[in-house]
């Protein structure tokens, strides 16, 4: 037991340093990632400006829900998961994980959460240099059980993100250029994830349609737990559907890696 | 080498990539779905926020699809006609492929930025100009021949600036070796064009809209199809058009004397 944790150790360990040398990227991205919050900061404003009260919440909670939505996204996004699962299979470079005792997901996932630990360390630092602007803003809710529901939340909110990139990456067994399907995919994210605008914004019928989808628990869920928009009994019960979805994900990853193999070809002398 | 030279250059690149586009069908049809979802994105998030609030700094909810369908539109012909090009050449400086653009006979900024067109980008420019006859006609508009010439002409301002501006981003890559990801920033900082002017206020409406011209690009249009011909904000797109352009101009050619070429 202890040689397979030492295993995907070592992986997280190889995964840190190599992901602290972009961590460049990753700033730049955070920076990029605060002017984003700028758009945000002046649409909403102007959007508040007419009606004091939009979906029940004010100008300070709905701007509060968007920050943390980027800290959460920085901590437990999936940024290029896909294209890199993507590059191994095309260039050939899984073929040497066929050939030893290690676990394609664990090793990825390793590799995963070592990339969230810098990239989430990285955008604090904007969000530091941020609050003096916008610290009297945030309105976070009182009340400690919105951490202890939120943040195991934030880690299923996690496997599901990375669960689904292994999926669209394991999309290259069959059709080789997969960018366009990941593409498509952030674009449903972006909106059934509730990036684009809080998702009790929606109809009533259109946001009881996005429960039932996994985009919902991805960042909406935790996001909304700990900003105030989702009361305790909701969350206590929706963390089950959660649970549920990180379990099905699993499955599906599971049975695209087996089918996709079936279809691989190992080239190489 | 004669304009017409270069139009003929120019035809020979999209019969070319039509060719190319016909043999990668499925490739075409996906793309062209991407795009489509990202502007339903943008168009549904207008809808859901004017279920919510009756206007948006002075702008209406129709009036408000104006203007992001506009900025939509300007976005899709920069992705049709530029993108692909533009985004390889960053590619290519860093390898050293640039050294094919260079050989040839002909201005290096037109080689390398009109290479390729996107055939699904442009078949979304008419979507979002779909999107823009709708919401006039929900408004209740009838612009006339010269409305629609002038708005034709401030988008093609607007095309130029956001050229420009994509040029000057790539360019980095001359300085930078490795302007991977850079490209993001040009989309992040094209939002902007999606607000309302009268949303901006103290520093941020002298950045995004006296200093970058990202707002003016696509709110002068969509204000000219709304309230007609203002003679300043016009002078004053075009007049942006012809700055960021030289510019652009500018820093590309410093930026490709310190291309070291990749032969040995």
């Amino acid at each position: 037991m202890y040689a397979v944790l030492n295993k995907y150790r070592t992986a997280f360990l190889i995964g840190l340093q190599s992901n602290v040398v972009y961590r460049w990227n990753f700033a730049i991205r955070s920076c990029f990632s605060f002017v984003q919050l700028a758009v945000i900061f002046i649409l909403w404003r102007a959007a508040y400006a007419s009606s004091p009260d939009i979906g029940g919440f004010g100008f300070g909670q709905t701007l509060t829900y968007f920050v943390t939505l980027i800290v959460v996204q920085f901590f437990i996004g999936a940024f290029n998961e896909d294209y890199q699962i993507n590059e191994e299979i095309r260039n050939g470079l899984i073929n040497q994980f066929l050939l030893k005792p290690i676990n394609y997901f664990s090793y990825r996932f390793s590799i995963f959460t070592a990339a969230r630990v810098v990239s989430g360390s990285l955008v604090l630092v904007p969000l530091l240099a941020a609050l003096p602007l916008l610290g009297h803003l945030l309105v976070f809710p009182h009340g400690a059980w919105r951490l202890a529901l939120g943040l195991p939340a934030m880690v299923m909110g996690g496997l599901i993100q990375f669960t689904i990139a292994f999926c669209f990456g394991m999309f290259t067994f069959w059709f080789l250029e997969i960018q366009g399907f990941i593409i498509l995919s952030l674009a449903l994210e972006s909106i059934l994830g509730g990036q684009m605008f809080p998702l009790d914004l929606l109809p009533r019928a259109a946001f009881r349609v996005t429960q039932c989808l996994p985009f919902y628990y991805q960042m909406y869920f935790p996001a909304a737990i700990l900003t105030g928009r989702i009361s305790g009994h909701v969350a206590l019960r929706q963390l089950p559907v959660q649970a549920a979805w990180v379990v099905g994900l699993f499955g599906l990853a599971a049975l695209l890696w087996k089918r996709g193999l079936r279809r691989h070809t190992a080239v190489g002398g | 080498m004669s304009p017409g030279r270069y139009f003929t250059i120019w035809l020979a690149c999209i019969r070319y990539t039509l060719v190319r586009t016909l043999m990668f069908r499925g490739d075409f049809f996906i793309w062209s779905l991407v795009e489509l979802c990202w502007m339903s994105v943008n168009v549904l998030m207008i809808l859901v926020i004017y279920q919510h609030t009756a206007s948006i700094a002075g702008w209406s909810e129709y009036q408000m699809v104006l203007l992001v369908a506009t900025a939509m539109l300007i976005q899709r012909l920069l992705m049709g006609f530029f993108w692909t090009s533009i985004f390889e050449m960053g590619r290519n400086v860093r390898t050293g492929d640039f050294d094919f653009v260079l050989a040839q006979p002909g201005n290096p900024l037109f080689m390398a930025s009109t290479r390729k067109i996107d055939p699904d980008g442009l078949a979304n420019s008419v979507l979002a100009l779909g999107v823009v006859a709708y919401a006039v006609h929900r408004l209740g508009l009838h612009p006339g021949a010269l409305d629609l010439a002038l708005y034709a002409a401030l988008v093609l301002c607007g095309l130029v600036i956001h050229f420009s501006i994509l040029v000057l981003t790539i360019s980095l890559v001359f300085w930078l070796k490795n302007a991977q990801g850079m490209e993001g920033s040009y989309f992040t900082l094209a939002d902007f064009g999606r607000l309302p002017r009268a949303a901006f206020k103290g520093a941020s409406r002298i950045l995004f809209v006296w200093i970058l011209p990202l707002v003016v690009v696509t709110n002068v249009p969509a204000r000219t199809l709304l309230q007609g011909f203002h003679p300043g904000w016009v002078a004053w797109t075009a007049a942006m058009a012809a700055a960021w352009f030289s510019l652009a101009v500018f820093v590309f050619n410093r930026g490709l004397r310190r291309y070291s070429s990749a032969s040995s």
